[in-house]
């Protein structure tokens, strides 16, 4: 494919390189050259003689105009990269950075191993889906004003998720140094001025050390609670051309933040609060970012013998415990003293809101309830995207990472506990614990409604899902069915058996990020899961082009309900609110005549493929095939055609 | 497809008043046509939210289970007029009672849930 990307053939940048490499072959070769010129015409002796500026420019040296270097910038880049312990370099090539690029495959011996992308919001979504399983940020770079702009969307979502992905992007800064035409339009004064607004930190740096400084810097920023993208500027010059000046590069040391633990006199408040309280609740959403986080919150909850109801932005806290209360909203109206952890969208949680024709809210806690929050979340946030939500009243506010201040805070409740509660609190979490059973025991009622019907029902995809991966030692990347059926009955236990959504809402993650999710877990041989929509699968699908070049294994079920399902049910809404009819609403939310069949596409990528399944009795056996593909190392998908949610 | 990755389980107000109707489930229902009813119902968009089974699912918060509803028909035709959540309104212009009738004899023609015992695969 062309891409058009590089100057044109005679570009000045190439004309003066060639004309360069023609002087100097000259200069060598004489003789040859001499050789084999043709005779002298006789009138060509009666020219006019040249002028004096002619033998001036003729008499002087030629420009110095080396074709052969030893050094290069990229191979420093690329010694700084490997000193952060990048794995993986996603990318999709580009001349802006083709010195780095190179320097990382002939220097570097492909470390950090380039992957790569079709598109840069793939690259991203991967790099986000990566960080969420592995605990820290690959490396991704674009192309210029025009990569960086296809991966802003995806870096978007990884700022809303508040997760490190370290962006670089080609820049011609000189702009004597630009070749007409594409150079021009792919290069900016202030290139990160594009995503400036929804990432942590950027910088351009002008020199080797300044790359070197501002690159562990940027990992430092990117790693730091609250995690987020960042983004540096690789100018074409500094990354293709001799290093000046060697022995004065020093590559800076990286050493991690150590996450702050919340205030402990107040961590002591908030224990003492929720020791007291009658009903207390925890809330949480991106808590845990280690197995630790999870055994934290778990020593919490059994403290206090409160529910937990988990908006689960990560892994936070088993399924299956007894005290896992997530599809029981309704403990938010009895609590009395609630603590939200980590929460992302605490108004959200806390507050009803209708969608009609006047919108309203109200509150859903009980008159007098007090709210506890602890996290870093607001510690750094931006204004013109208004991902921060709304405003929420507070009791008690303590700025502290979630995970390194839960210890502090089980411990301050411990010591509050004395033998004249325990008896209440064993009370309170019998009940509790009956009432999760109770909830288990619903769900696997609700999950036999429409068993054998076609299109096949989302109970019914999961539950054959489950069935077959249950005794592996699986991590699930993606849903796009919300967090139902796997939530409500699968056993989830593990800090990658999950790992969050997009973020922001932004379609086309869903398959790249499982893909990156999948890269994470290859080398832990997890069975990497994830069930994608339809409509997500077609923002991206050359991401399962990436899966098969680079041996990605990953099972992949295409929850296909030929539609942008939640639009059609908008729509709907809409068409009700004004008394029209509601029978043509899939104008321009569904996806049929022609149906997609996206085994095929897969197969086309080089990609196994099964399905359209449509009879429940196809998807065992079907399954089955995938399951053995991806435990080969390779990805799989299967296509199920399913029931809209 | 869905925009929202949210936990969508939010227990709605028509879950409760489907709770609190059910013992006075009505025998005094219109007797509508059920294959008319299902016609209506997939044609009318109900299937989107409450699934083709009635399995329910999931709008903007639980969209409830519809098969074999335990909702008198009353209750069901005054959510369907005047739902008391984020459920769209259907009027007379958009559903006819005589439709609302066939609807309801369609859900309520619907099996129900079986028992979890009798799938093995749903007792991992």
């Amino acid at each position: 494919m062309s891409k058009h990307r590089h100057s044109p053939p005679a570009s000045r940048r190439d004309f003066l390189k060639s004309a360069g490499l023609v002087g100097a072959t000259a200069a060598v070769t004489p003789p040859v050259v001499a050789n084999s010129m043709p005779p002298i015409q006789s009138e060509k002796l009666k020219a006019a003689l040249p002028g004096p500026r002619q033998i001036a420019a003729e008499a002087m040296p030629p420009a110095y105009d080396p074709v052969n270097q030893t050094s290069s910038g990229g191979d420093f880049m690329t010694d700084v990269l490997n000193s952060l312990g990048i794995e993986y370099m996603v990318i999709n090539c580009a001349s802006s950075y083709r010195g780095l690029h190179e320097a990382i495959v002939n220097h570097g011996n492909n470390k950090p191993e380039i992957i790569t992308c079709v598109h840069e919001d793939i690259a991203v979504h991967m790099a986000q889906g990566y960080a969420k399983i592995e605990g820290k940020s690959l490396a991704m770079a674009c192309h210029g004003t025009v990569g960086l702009q296809h991966a802003a969307m995806a870096m978007y979502n990884a700022w809303c998720d508040r997760v490190p992905v370290l962006v670089f992007g080609g820049n011609i800064m000189e702009a004597d140094k630009r070749a007409s035409g594409g150079e021009w339009a792919h290069s900016a004064v202030d290139i990160g001025e594009i995503v400036r607004e929804f990432t942590k930190w950027d910088d351009q740096p002008a020199s080797l050390q300044h790359f070197a400084e501002s690159t562990v810097r940027a990992y430092k920023i990117a790693t730091t609670p609250p995690m987020g993208p960042v983004f540096i500027a690789l100018d074409a010059e500094l990354q293709e051309n001799p290093i000046p000046d060697a022995e004065s590069l020093r590559i800076p040391k990286f050493e991690p933040v150590i996450p702050p633990q919340g205030d402990s006199a107040a961590l002591a408040e908030a224990a003492k609060m929720l020791v007291e309280a009658r009903n207390p609740l925890i809330l949480c959403d991106r808590v845990a970012r280690t197995a630790a986080g999870i055994a934290n919150l778990v020593d919490l909850a059994n403290t206090l013998q409160c529910g937990v109801i988990d908006n689960a932005g990560r892994m936070n806290f088993p399924s299956r415990h007894p005290l896992n209360q997530s599809f029981r909203r309704a403990l938010i109206d009895q609590a009395d003293v609630i603590l939200a952890i980590e929460m992302n969208d605490l108004w959200g949680t806390v507050n009803s809101f209708s969608d009609r024709i006047v919108r309203q809210s109200r509150p859903a806690t009980k008159p007098g309830a007090k709210i506890i929050t602890l996290g870093v979340r607001d510690l750094y946030l931006k204004s013109n995207y208004q991902d921060f939500g709304r405003w929420q009243d507070i009791d008690l506010d303590i700025a502290g990472d979630g995970e390194a201040s839960l210890p502090a805070l089980t411990e301050a409740a411990k010591h509050l506990i004395d033998e004249g509660r325990k008896a209440a609190y064993d009370a309170r979490g019998q009940k509790l614990a009956a009432a999760h059973l109770a909830m288990v025991e619903q769900a696997k009622t609700d999950a036999t409604i429409g068993w054998d019907a076609s299109p096949i029902t989302t109970a019914r995809m999961c539950a054959e899902v489950y069935d077959q991966i249950k005794d592996e030692d699986w991590s699930v990347v993606g849903t796009a069915i919300g967090l139902s059926w796997p939530h409500r009955l699968w056993d989830f236990k593990k800090r990658y058996q999950w790992n969050g959504v997009s973020g922001g809402g932004g379609v086309g993650y869903n398959l790249p990020a499982s893909v990156g999710a999948a890269l994470a877990n290859k080398k832990h041989s997890r069975l990497t899961v994830a069930f994608g929509g339809d409509g997500d699968f077609m923002f991206n699908p050359g991401t399962l082009w990436t899966a098969a070049h680079h041996k990605i294994p990953i099972l992949y079920i295409v929850h296909n309900n030929r539609a942008y399902h939640q639009e059609y049910m908008y729509l709907t809404a809409m068409a009700a609110r004004h008394s029209r009819g509601v029978d043509r609403m899939d104008i321009g939310t569904t996806l049929k005549e022609p149906n997609i069949d996206y085994a095929t596409i897969a197969r086309g990528m080089g990609v196994h493929g099964e399905g359209p399944i449509t009879d429940p009795k196809d998807l065992r056996p079907a399954l089955a095939r995938a399951i053995a593909v991806v435990k080969s190392g390779e990805p799989a998908v299967v296509d199920v055609v399913t029931d809209p949610r | 497809m869905i925009r929202s990755g949210r936990f969508a389980f939010t227990a709605l107000a028509i879950t409760l008043c489907a709770a609190a109707l059910a013992a006075a489930r009505a025998q005094d229902a219109p007797q509508g046509d059920a294959a008319s009813g299902k016609r209506i119902y997939l044609r009318e968009a109900c299937f989107t939210c409450h699934g083709r089974s009635g399995q329910g699912g999931v709008y903007r918060g639980q969209a409830p289970i519809l098969a074999h509803t335990a909702l008198p028909f009353d209750g069901f035709k005054e959510v369907v007029r005047n739902p008391p959540n984020d459920m769209p309104a259907y009027s007379e212009a958009v559903l006819s009672d005589k439709d609302i009738d066939d609807i309801y004899a369609f859900i309520e023609s619907l099996p129900g849930p079986r028992s979890p015992k009798d799938i093995s695969i749903l007792n991992n």
